[in-house]
C-alpha cells in the first residue's frame, strides 16, 4: 500500500477527478484518494458524461506521481487492478477492452479516466520532463440503476450480473490493494506480470473488429497488446500498432 | 566555436540530410533546425545557458544583413515561443468535441495555462503555455496524431 495513504470520502461530489486534480495541484501526496458514492457531474473521456446516480456505483480518484518509465503502461496496469479487484471481492469474471475498460460479457462494468497534470522540467540526469501528477479516476457500476437509456443499453453492474448483493467495503479494499501492487510493479520496472495479467483477461479485445483513423480510415482485427501496451491490430497490410486516438469497436 | 565550425556542421547536415542538430560544448548550446521550406534557423532553447545563441551564417542564397545573420524569413519565428508535443499521441484542442478550444489564434495566454490535451494510452496529458503571450499559430488540427517534439502552437511573448 501507499504509505500514509489519505482517503477523502464523500456521499456526493461533482467529480472525483476534478477534486483529486485540485488536491494534486495543491501538493497532495501520492496515494491520496477521493471516494464518492455519487457524482453530480461525473466525467468520462472527451467530456462524455459518466452516469453516477446515488448508490449505483463506487467512484474513486487516486493521485499518482509516476516516474516517466511507468507511464506507458499505467492505464493498462490500472485496468488489470480494477478487473482483479472485482473478481477477488465478488467472484465475478471480467475481461478487459483495450486499454482499460472492464467488461462482463458485452457490457461495460467499469471505466477509467486518467488525467495528467502538466509536465515540469525533469531533475533526472537526462533532464527529460516528467509529469507532476496523474489523477486515476475509476468508476465501477455496483448495482443496477436508473442510467440514461443509451448508457443502460451498454452498461451492466456487478450485482446485476451476480444476482446478489456485494460487500462494497471489501471491493474498495481489494481495489486499493491491487492498484497499489500493480503500480509498484511498474514503478519497480517489472511490468511483465501486469502484461501477462492483462493478456489473460483480453477476451473483450481479442478478435474484435476495430476501426481507427491514421490519416484516413483504417480497419482491422484486434490481436492483443505489445510489451509497451500498444494495441496490435491485424490488417490486410500487416500488424499495426495503435497507442492513441479514437478506436471504434465494430 | 567559430563560423567555420558552424559552416562545417551545416555542410554535414546537408550531406546527411539531417533536419535537426544539437550540440552542447564549452558552455555553448547550439541548435540548428531545417525548416520545411529548406532554410536554416538557429533557436535558443528557452532554458538554455545564458549565452545569446550562436549566430548562424546565412546560406549563400540568403540576403542576411551583417550583424543580423539569421534569415529574414525566419526572423519572426525566432521571436516566437513554440509549444511542442512532449510525447507521441493524439492532439485535442478542447476538453470535449463540442467545447470551445483551450486556445485559439489571437488569444492572450498566461504561463501555465492549458493549451491542449495530448492523449496516449488513454492518458490525457495537459500541455501548458511556458510563457505569457499571444497565440499566433496553431499547427495541428484537432484529433490528429502528433510526434515527439512536433510544434503545436506558436506564442508571441508579451511583457506584462
Amino acid at each position: 500500500m501507499f504509505s500514509h495513504q489519505q482517503f477523502l470520502w464523500y456521499s456526493t461530489v461533482p467529480s472525483t477527478n476534478d477534486l483529486a486534480g485540485a488536491l494534486a495541484e495543491r501538493g497532495a501526496r501520492e496515494g491520496c484518494a477521493v471516494i464518492a458514492e455519487a457524482q453530480s457531474a461525473g466525467r468520462g473521456r472527451h467530456g462524455r458524461v459518466w452516469s453516477s446516480p446515488p448508490g449505483a456505483g463506487l467512484y474513486i480518484s487516486t493521485i499518482l506521481r509516476p516516474p516517466t518509465h511507468a507511464l506507458s503502461l499505467l492505464t493498462i496496469a490500472a485496468g488489470v487492478a480494477v478487473a482483479d479487484a472485482i473478481q477477488r471481492a465478488t467472484g465475478l469474471d471480467c475481461q478487459l477492452k483495450w486499454p482499460n475498460d472492464v467488461y462482463a460479457g458485452e457490457r461495460k462494468l467499469a471505466g477509467l479516466l486518467a488525467e495528467a497534470g502538466s509536465m515540469e522540467e525533469g531533475d533526472d540526469a537526462d533532464d527529460s520532463p516528467r509529469l507532476r501528477y496523474v489523477v486515476l479516476g475509476i468508476g465501477i457500476n455496483v448495482m443496477p440503476a436508473a442510467h440514461p437509456a443509451d448508457v443502460a443499453a451498454r452498461a451492466t453492474s456487478i450485482e446485476g450480473e451476480l444476482g446478489r448483493g456485494i460487500d462494497r467495503g471489501l471491493l474498495l479494499t481489494e481495489l486499493l490493494v491491487s492498484l497499489s501492487a500493480r503500480y509498484e510493479e511498474l514503478r519497480g520496472g517489472h511490468p511483465q506480470d501486469v502484461l501477462s495479467a492483462w493478456r489473460a483477461r483480453s477476451a473483450s479485445t481479442l478478435g474484435r473488429a476495430v476501426e481507427w483513423d491514421a490519416g484516413g480510415p483504417r480497419r482491422g482485427v484486434a490481436d492483443g497488446i505489445g510489451d509497451d501496451g500498444a494495441l496490435l491490430i491485424r490488417t490486410e497490410e500487416g500488424l499495426e500498432r495503435v497507442i492513441s486516438g479514437e478506436i471504434r469497436w465494430t | 566555436m567559430d563560423f567555420d565550425d558552424i559552416k562545417q556542421i551545416l555542410e554535414m547536415m546537408r550531406e546527411h540530410e539531417l533536419a535537426e542538430f544539437e550540440l552542447e560544448r564549452d558552455n555553448v548550446k547550439l541548435r540548428l533546425k531545417k525548416h520545411s521550406s529548406g532554410h536554416w534557423v538557429s533557436t535558443v532553447p528557452p532554458q538554455g545557458p545564458p549565452h545569446p545563441g550562436v549566430a548562424i551564417p546565412a546560406p549563400p542564397t540568403a540576403a542576411g544583413a551583417a550583424g543580423n545573420p539569421v534569415l529574414t524569413a525566419a526572423e519572426d519565428e525566432l521571436e516566437l515561443a513554440m509549444v511542442k508535443s512532449p510525447i507521441v499521441g493524439t492532439f485535442y484542442r478542447a476538453s470535449e468535441p463540442a467545447a470551445k478550444p483551450y486556445a485559439e489564434v489571437g488569444d492572450l495566454v498566461k504561463k501555465g495555462q492549458v493549451m491542449c490535451i495530448i492523449e496516449a494510452m488513454k492518458l490525457m496529458n495537459e500541455i501548458n503555455a511556458e510563457i505569457d503571450g499571444e497565440v499566433i499559430k496553431v499547427y495541428v488540427e484537432n484529433g490528429q496524431p502528433v510526434q515527439y517534439g512536433e510544434r503545436l502552437f506558436a506564442i508571441k511573448p508579451v511583457n506584462v
